[in-house]
């Protein structure tokens, strides 16, 4: 669709289609395209967490509770670890060298660590200490890495069917109440502004506690307490397009309710829905990171990034791995959501097509 | 951009104001400062009301403030004069006799033999609705009858000899009662005050005590302030001026509070604190009289299988658990009561993997073939989560099951217990009082209110019934670890995990008559600084 | 205005009844009630404490008693604190919970509305990314991090202020820490928006005409961007102030402020029936007059609204 129009100062412009147009904004935008390229980066990562070269995320290793990042093997860093310890312990009774019997417990130490085999929730039999915690582990002796990644996926899993689910409920009663107008609407509205006027949190504790605690449940709770904003913004873009000419133009033509709601109207709203969506998922997240924080997260041996953040946040002094790796990773994926979401919003925003 | 620069230091200006006009507020003036001990109780007591309590943090405010006949030795919690002087028994070990000593209230009411039947009257009345009125009920002739509504208060086998006689008559012997008068089941209130200001009679500006310390300020959710009662009859052995009770619920707040001094004894701390926190001087750690365990539904198949049980017991390796995942120095526990002087700890069954594996193939399930779907139910802690994953990868290692584990927050996760809504749950158990009985008739008899389990076995309650009526000593044990073993041993009711520990943090070299017991009780009269 | 005014008072009364209606009944559903205990109490205690409470008589009754008992403005006796009632607690930690918020909320705009000017005059540039950046960090790290490493930092380490408290406890100092970090989302946001909005102005017709006019630019900004600028932050402070209620579970939790946020969850968590209905009774109340008041403002500022 190339046609050619003026805008409104007179300067000759070329008209590309609305998508077309978003894209090169977008592109142009170098915090927005950072934001999809690590979203996209996240994506892949999660995808392919299943065929990735890293330990389950749930394999508990007792011996291998707390261990540093380090591309280390587990068993060396459990040799230096003891080692230095003694060296300390001598160094405190002034001597320089370890005893005999020192050496001998270190070397009975390496000789074990080395041979030491454990058989695995797999099922393979492996050489345990030969196993490398890039990212460190946990408190459980549970590979940090994969607990993020497999976090990752329950997070932004959460991030994302709970913006589309909300995004969903939201555009559909908003578009409805919009276009029906009337008591409908009335009755509509008085309804989002109970819901808005009761703790979301009161309704989410007391949703879970009477139907159970499940992911399900989760992401229903987090929905139905978060659609009404998208509803009033739908609502209001909807009123403004309602007497539009090409409504009427459908409406004349003999096109129901349901078709114009449906073909027309959510369609012409989609470069707000989009946007908003885009930055509903990084509130999600929170979301979740707060009810985390609450006792309320995804039931273990599951995490998601808020569950690892809630328990590495007290071991911030202690074992500070615990704490930075999972916020470092949360904090990036949001960042890159919350950019792409802004970038999205100045490329289809028609308000400031063409102007300076 | 110098705008900007402006509002900032408008508000840091403004708020370095602010925090030098604190300081002058917090300089103490007084040349002898008062001695002031500061203690994180955990969380916000329901009440201040003897008859309304329960629970640890309710317990502690208590024995501050109020006295009943006995109260505790500091070191052994073996029951010493209180507001009785001395008392006797008669022959059949039935009726007891306390001589109380001339005490008053904090506002010099006397406090008389009658005070003390007009209040265990007040706390047995069913509108009182006190909730540990079955204590009393338990041990006390016509007590129950009258909570119940049955009777009038005069069946309660109590009375007032004379002002300073009191007397009861218990319905059986009970070797334990004169320990239980220390609990707040038995408490003296002052009715004066009750009758005056009705349901407010423990706000600050009301109440009147007869403890160690009265109640000088109270802020709920913020901290309750107690200083030394000069009118108590043994003032002179109170040595803290001020006595601040918080109730932080957050370990990590409490802790790094504990680490500036502003606290100064804590009970616990966050996990992945402990290892550090364990090699810290003030760090006491003693046995307590809990036990950790699993409680089966034996009501559903496959949890009513004795064989099903055995091999999901086997299979833990409890010294690990404890070593590697509570690491508190708790102990590993192969029965249902913890250890005591006179009872030491029952080794019901011991672990074996490849035991376990055969018990659960008999039971229909070679190498977990056909297990059905169990979930593990536990209460929202990251204690109880740590434990129960453990659990669910030892019982997919050993017995290759695969197990869910459920968090549910407390009250739902109560309701599921208490109505059979669960295959295994996660249960703890304190004593109420010194003796097996409390574990092994509180939580196994078939009939038992805390037999959330439904564990029933006609032998095993024929044993206590039997220990019931028997005297206390090595005989009555006897019996009782007869039925331990039949409990644990043979039926394997529950999954025993370990024996609790309580981990203390508070400067011994500072602060005297603190010291470690079973119970995890430290009165704060005998505090004092050294 | 005053018609108007006594319109949204009596729109209200509706649906106050429909929310106080709604929770009533939710809440009883959820497993569990206010007397459940670990050990299980027998059914003659438990019956007496029923009895007590009113709680043995049929639902209906019990909800038109408590609605009888609103209507006088009794909230009603607490189940799980006895000592005290609802209508105490509220009195009690709702003037610290919005003081706490307040002065939260200010310092956000301030800052926010700074940073956003800022981030607008210079816009794409190191000052601008850096910014964004750092307010995007405000709104992409939980509170419950913020918090716990703002106090590790300045009152563990650096040992500038208390750790945890509230005013009686040390004074005024004793609000910096739990103010800041409580403020940090908030701030967030606000930069964002008045970031976007300072944009829109600049690049609108009047500002430009200004401009053409010579006017300096802290003129222009002052005069004229801020005012047309701040309507998005002054819609946004409604929906800000029912976060800011979120935000202080955790900050009074970890700072040990006795406010109103804990009652929000604990209430729940403890099925303390009245309690829960009073938190929500006054977290209703104070969002419709915190959006009242926000449409005030707003019709102040943007003199196309008027009020009929």
């Amino acid at each position: 669709m190339e046609t050619t129009v003026n805008n409104e100062l007179n300067q000759h412009v070329k008209g590309v289609s609305l998508w077309q147009d978003a894209w090169r904004r977008l592109r142009k935008n170098k915090m927005a395209m950072f934001g999809l390229y690590t979203i996209i980066f996240y994506a892949v990562i999660s995808l392919s967490a299943p065929i990735l070269p890293i330990y389950s995320y749930k394999q508990q290793v007792l011996g291998h509770q707390f261990l540093r990042p380090s591309f280390k093997p587990a068993g060396q860093l459990i040799y230096e670890k003891k080692s230095k310890f003694l060296h300390a312990m001598a160094a405190k009774e002034g001597r320089t060298e370890l005893t005999a019997k020192e050496n001998q417990e270190l070397a009975d130490l390496k000789e074990s660590l080395a041979t030491e085999k454990k058989k695995l929730l797999s099922g393979e039999e492996v050489l345990v200490n030969n196993r490398v915690y890039i990212l460190g582990t946990d408190s459980l002796g549970r590979d940090l890495l994969s607990r993020i990644i497999y976090g990752g996926q329950v997070s932004i899993m959460i991030g994302l069917i709970g913006a589309l689910a909300s995004m969903l409920i939201g555009v559909v009663l908003g578009a409805l109440s919009g276009y029906i107008g009337g008591r409908f609407d009335t009755l509509m509205m008085r309804f989002v502004d109970i819901m808005y006027s009761l703790p979301y949190i009161l309704l989410v504790i007391i949703f879970m506690a009477i139907f159970g605690r499940n992911i399900a449940n989760l992401f229903f709770a987090l929905a139905i307490v978060s659609w009404l904003t998208v509803a009033r913004v739908v609502r209001g873009q909807v009123l403004s397009l309602k007497n539009s000419e090409f409504i009427e133009a459908a409406r004349s033509s003999g096109a129901g309710t349901a078709r114009i709601v449906f073909r027309h109207l959510i369609p012409n709203t989609s470069g707000v829905i989009i946007v908003y969506t885009t930055l509903r998922v990084p509130a999600f997240i929170m979301l979740e990171a707060f009810l985390s924080f609450l006792g309320l997260g995804v039931q273990a041996p599951f995490a998601s990034w808020g569950v690892l953040i809630q328990d590495g946040v007290y071991a911030m002094t202690t074992y500070p791995w615990l704490l930075w790796f999972p916020a470092a990773a949360m904090t990036l994926f949001l960042f890159s959501m919350n950019f792409l979401g802004d970038g999205l919003r100045d490329a289809l925003d028609p308000q400031s097509k063409n102007k300076l | 951009m110098k705008k900007f620069l402006f509002a900032f230091l408008i508000v840091a200006v403004a708020f370095s104001a602010f925090a030098n006009g604190g300081k002058e507020n917090a300089a103490p003036a007084a040349a002898s400062e008062p001695v002031v001990f500061n203690y994180n109780n955990g969380t916000e007591p329901q009440s201040l009301d003897p008859a309304e309590i329960q629970g640890v943090p309710e317990h502690n405010v208590y024995m501050s403030l109020f006295e009943g006949l006995v109260t505790y030795n500091p070191e052994t919690l073996a029951a010493e004069p209180g507001l009785a002087k001395s008392w006797e028994v008669s022959d059949d070990g039935l009726t007891w006799t306390f001589h109380l000593r001339k005490a008053n209230w904090s506002d010099g009411t006397p406090i008389t033999a009658q005070t003390v039947v007009d209040s265990w009257l007040r706390f047995l009345s069913p509108e009182t609705a006190a909730v540990y009125a079955y204590l009393p009920g338990m041990i006390i002739d016509g007590a129950a009858d009258y909570n119940a509504g049955k009777t009038g208060p005069e069946s309660v086998a109590i009375k007032a000899v004379d002002d300073y006689t009191f007397q009861f008559k218990l319905n059986g012997p009970a070797p334990y009662a004169l320990g239980m008068l220390s609990h707040y089941a038995f408490a003296v209130v002052p009715l004066h005050v009750i009758e005056k200001f009705g349901s407010k009679w423990t706000r600050p500006e009301n109440i009147v005590t007869n403890g160690p310390y009265k109640l000088v300020e109270w802020q709920p959710h913020d901290k309750i302030v107690m200083e030394k009662n000069p009118s108590y009859w043994d003032a002179a052995s109170v040595k803290l001026d001020k006595l601040v009770f918080y109730p932080i619920e957050d370990e990590n707040t409490a802790l790094n509070m504990y680490k500036q001094g502003d606290l100064d004894w804590i009970e616990t701390v966050p996990d992945a604190q402990l290892d550090s926190m364990k090699l810290d001087p003030t760090y006491h750690v003693n046995a307590a009289f809990i036990t950790y365990y699993y409680e089966f539904n034996t009501t559903k198949a496959p949890f009513d299988n004795a064989d099903v049980r055995k091999a999901l017991s086997m299979s833990i390796n409890r010294q690990e658990l404890v070593d590697k995942v509570t690491r508190g120095g708790q102990f590993p526990a192969f029965g249902l009561t913890p250890p005591l002087a006179n009872y030491p700890a029952v080794v019901a069954f011991k672990e074996d993997a490849a035991k376990a594996k055969e018990l659960l193939a008999k039971a229909g399930y070679p190498n977990g073939q056909g297990f059905p779907k169990t979930t593990i139910l536990y209460n929202t802690s990251e204690g109880h989560k740590k434990i129960a994953e453990y659990v669910q990868q030892k019982w997919k290692e050993v017995l290759n099951i695969d197990v869910t584990i459920e968090n549910q927050e407390w009250a739902t996760y109560l309701d599921n217990r208490q109505h059979q809504n669960f295959d295994v749950a996660r249960a703890g158990w304190q004593g109420d009082y010194v003796d097996p009985n409390t574990f092994l008739t509180d939580l196994l008899y078939s009939t038992a209110g805390n037999n959330d389990g439904r564990y029933s076995n006609p032998e095993y309650d024929k044993l206590l019934d039997k220990a019931a009526t028997m005297p206390d000593g090595k005989a009555r044990m006897d019996v009782l670890r007869q039925a331990e073993e039949i409990a644990i041993g043979q039926d394997m009711a529950v999954i025993p995990f370990y024996y609790y520990t309580r981990s203390n943090w508070i400067d011994t070299n500072k602060w005297g008559g603190w010291y470690t017991n079973i119970l995890d009780v430290h009165p704060f009269k005998n505090i004092y600084k050294k | 205005m005053s018609k108007y005014i006594l319109r949204r008072a009596l729109g209200l009364i509706p649906t106050m009844f429909i929310i106080v209606t709604i929770c009533f009944f939710f809440i009883r559903v959820a497993p569990g009630g206010p007397f459940s205990s670990e050990k299980k109490l027998p059914p003659q205690i438990l019956q007496n404490i029923q009895k007590k409470y009113n709680m043995d008589k049929p639902l209906m009754i019990q909800y038109v008693k408590y609605l009888t008992d609103v209507a006088r403005g009794d909230l009603g006796p607490s189940y799980k604190y006895k000592d005290y009632d609802v209508n105490f607690f509220i009195k009690e930690s709702l003037p610290k919970s919005m003081l706490l918020g307040a002065l939260a909320l200010l310092l956000a705009v301030i800052l926010g509305i700074g940073t956003g000017m800022i981030s607008s005059l210079r816009q794409n540039s190191f000052w601008d990314y850096l910014s964004m950046s750092v307010a995007v960090i405000g709104i992409s790290v939980p509170l419950f991090v913020i918090a716990p490493v703002f106090m590790y930092i300045f009152a563990m380490k650096l040992q500038w202020l208390p750790v945890a408290g509230w005013l009686d406890d040390g004074g005024v100092k004793m609000l910096i820490l739990p103010v800041v970090s409580l403020s940090a989302p908030y701030f967030a946001t606000v930069a964002r928006l008045s970031r976007a909005s300072f944009l829109e102005s600049l690049r609108s017709d009047y500002i430009r005409t200004a401009k053409a006019k010579g006017l300096k630019t802290s003129v222009i900004m002052f005069k004229h961007v801020l005012k047309g600028a701040s309507l998005p932050v002054v819609s946004y402070l409604g929906p800000a102030f029912s976060g800011i209620i979120t935000g202080s579970i955790v900050i009074e939790q970890i700072f040990r402020i006795p406010g109103l946020g804990r009652h929000f969850v604990q209430s729940a968590f403890n099925r303390d029936y009245t309690m829960i209905m009073g938190t929500v009774i006054v977290y209703s109340l104070i969002l419709v007059i915190m959006n009242f008041l926000v449409d005030v403002l707003y019709g102040y500022l943007d003199p196309r609204i008027s009020y009929k």
